[in-house]
């Protein structure tokens, strides 16, 4: 059935010349494990292009909109929660590929001529990937986006003369708000995907006119010549089943819950950014006073024009990693400076106190319960019983809270509130949560 | 991915195909075909439920409440207005809505949609002759919302209510029109 619809279309449309060109081109020393890390890139930016269609279904770039249009998606559209968690693990995972790819190609000195294009289209590919990260971390418009996004514009303010007035552009304004998310939307959905489309192709373009790399060694290359299909192809599709379930076992194992909705007068709220950008984040704590100037643009400027004209800079023709010592060295150095940095960043967020799974459960139980209708907590609910944003503050004691729950009035002669026939367990999260909001940041209720 | 042909130039490429290298061959595209399928299927069935799901929600309507029940008088129905609210997607949208309630004789309290059941009209009590009149196209009532004249199909429709603390609560909803039984919207 397949066959006879093809050799109908191929009668029309001359198929096989281009199935040929498709599926045969040559790989020098064959198929190998080694050369997967761009098709699952590839694969990985397919993934998150189709997920992120879908989330804009339902999600609205707006600030009124936009946290009950994430809280929507998440909790009340089928398998919401598992295409936003798809975008999200799929971002992360593009971030892994990209760097592996990447290591592949330093190490194979794949960069070398005549691919010193296709190395700075790919770089020009991870720049335009990261964008894709910074703008999205927005657009869920809660405190992690919008603190974090704070930040990451205010480092911009640093490159000297025209940084106040690039701040103000990227932001729409000199303060991060409705025209912030309009365009970190635009950029995100519309010109980012407009501009890496071109770049893959272009990637692609140069790939098949100057040929696959191949082994580092001349002789191995030479050995043997096989085509890409179907041992190359049948790698690749492997590797990307092994991607797909590796992202969605993630979406459907670890939650990322939402943090509060977006509140530019709550100052204390400390943003933590995603972790591709941590080593960054790590590093800007180190640079501080006239330094950080150095950390905010004069290093990341460097080390992308060094990385762009990188196959300039390294002309040393030989291709096998025995023979390059220097390119070898700094690579190792760049990956221990990169990845000690994660690391430390990595053991600090562990070491600050965690929140207890237990104030996450009372977190629940209290929408779940509609505390909400009387309550108020940071500015969210209602105004018939006390604000709670910091009851801890007041009230301290753990069975203070219990028989209040169990029995208002005889805590708090005349209160209104009902009593809330709970299990023990239920009544003990609920007291946890409560003694969780004081004035003090120690933990951070909620997020992630 | 449709079966490919063999390289052009065998030679170079690779050698020519022996049935050992067929079988090979036939088994790596079984592979990639079910790598494929797995992919697709695992996106396209939770995306499908993604984009269905909402289209085939009810809208949920909730309980509103429309005020104390102490001013009613037996047998004289009283329009009340309220705000009602309802879900729109991401939304919690307030409506103001009426709804006409009537304590019966026998003890009841009867809320009745205020929509014709005719072609839509809001109808009206009259006071002296003790019946419901639309005034679009003649129909009356009788105070059970019993059809007594005119072109309605049906009686009055009532809707859902209930007393909690001496307040009424109603859930809204509305009807298609011109049938001889209620279809909800």
């Amino acid at each position: 059935m397949a066959g006879k619809l093809y050799t109908w279309l191929d009668d029309r449309l001359k198929l096989k010349p281009l199935e040929h060109t498709l599926l045969d081109e040559p790989i020098p020393g064959g198929a190998s494990w080694i050369y997967v890390f761009g098709s699952a890139t590839l694969f990985l930016f397919c993934l998150q292009a189709t997920t992120g269609m879908f989330l804009a279904l339902y999600y609205v770039p707006s600030v009124d909109s936009a946290y009950d249009t994430v809280q929507f998606i998440q909790h009340e559209v089928q398998f919401g929660w598992f295409v936003r968690g798809l975008h999200h693990w799929g971002a992360s995972a593009v971030m892994v590929a990209i760097g592996l790819h990447l290591l592949q190609v330093y190490l194979y000195g794949a960069y070398k001529r005549p691919r010193e294009l296709m190395w700075m289209v790919g770089v020009v590919l991870l720049l335009l990937m990261m964008g894709f990260g910074f703008t999205g971390y927005l657009l869920p418009w809660d405190q992690n986006a919008y603190w974090a996004t704070q930040v990451g514009t205010n480092m911009v303010a640093s490159v000297p003369w025209i940084g106040d007035v690039l701040v103000r552009v990227l932001r729409g304004g000199d303060t991060l708000g409705a025209l912030t998310l309009s365009r970190f939307f635009a950029l995100h959905t519309l010109f980012l995907p407009a501009m890496i489309v071109c770049g893959i192709v272009l990637h692609l373009f140069i790939l098949r006119r100057v040929g696959p790399a191949g082994p580092w060694s001349i002789e191995q290359a030479r050995q043997r010549r096989e085509a890409f299909y179907p041992r190359q192809v049948f790698m690749d599709a492997m590797v990307m089943l092994g991607v797909f379930l590796l992202v969605a076992t993630l979406a459907v194992t670890v939650e990322f819950p939402l943090a509060d909705r977006a509140d530019p007068s709550d100052h204390t709220f400390t943003p933590v950014p995603e972790w591709y950008f941590l080593f960054f984040y790590q590093l800007l704590k180190y640079m501080s006073g006239p330094l950080e100037p150095l950390a905010t643009w004069v290093l990341p400027g460097l080390f992308i024009l060094g990385l762009l004209l990188w196959p300039f800079i390294d002309r040393n023709p030989e291709r096998r990693p025995a023979s390059r010592p220097m390119a070898l060295a700094s690579g190792i150095a760049f990956l221990t400076v990169v990845l000690s940095l994660l690391g430390i960043s990595l053991w600090n967020l562990h070491m600050t106190p965690k929140v207890d799974p237990s104030v996450a459960r009372g977190k629940v139980l209290f929408s779940k319960q509609h505390c909400m209708a009387c309550h108020r907590i940071h500015g969210e609910g209602g105004k018939v019983g006390p604000d709670l944003s910091y009851v801890a503050d007041q009230r301290p004691d753990r069975q203070w809270h219990l028989r209040h729950y169990r029995d208002p009035r005889s805590v708090s002669p005349g209160s209104i509130m009902p009593a809330f026939a709970l299990q023990e367990k239920d009544l003990n999260d609920l007291a946890s949560y409560m003694l969780s909001l004081k004035s003090e940041p120690s933990t951070d209720t909620g997020n992630r | 991915m449709a079966s490919p042909s063999s390289p052009s130039d065998p030679d170079k490429v690779s050698q020519a195909e022996s049935p050992s290298q067929d079988t090979r061959r036939s088994f790596f595209s079984w592979m990639i075909g079910i790598a494929t399928s797995v992919i697709g299927l695992g996106l396209a069935i939770p995306l499908a439920g993604y984009v269905i799901s909402p289209s085939m929600k009810r809208r949920e309507a909730l309980w509103a409440e429309v005020g104390p029940t102490g001013d009613l008088r037996t047998g004289e129905p009283e329009e009340l207005e309220f705000a009602s609210t309802v879900k729109d997607g991401w939304r919690t949208d307030t409506a103001k809505k009426a709804i006409w309630a009537v304590q019966q004789q026998a003890g009841d309290l009867v809320v009745f949609s205020p929509i014709c059941p005719h072609l839509g009209c809001g109808f009206r009590w009259n006071a002296e002759d003790h019946k419901f009149h639309c005034p679009c196209h003649g129909s009356v009532y009788d105070v059970t919302g019993k059809v007594l004249a005119g072109p309605a199909p049906r009686s009055l429709d009532v809707l859902p209510s209930k007393v909690e603390q001496g307040k009424l609560l109603v859930i809204y909803k509305e009807f298609k029109t011109g049938l001889d039984h209620p279809v909800e919207l």
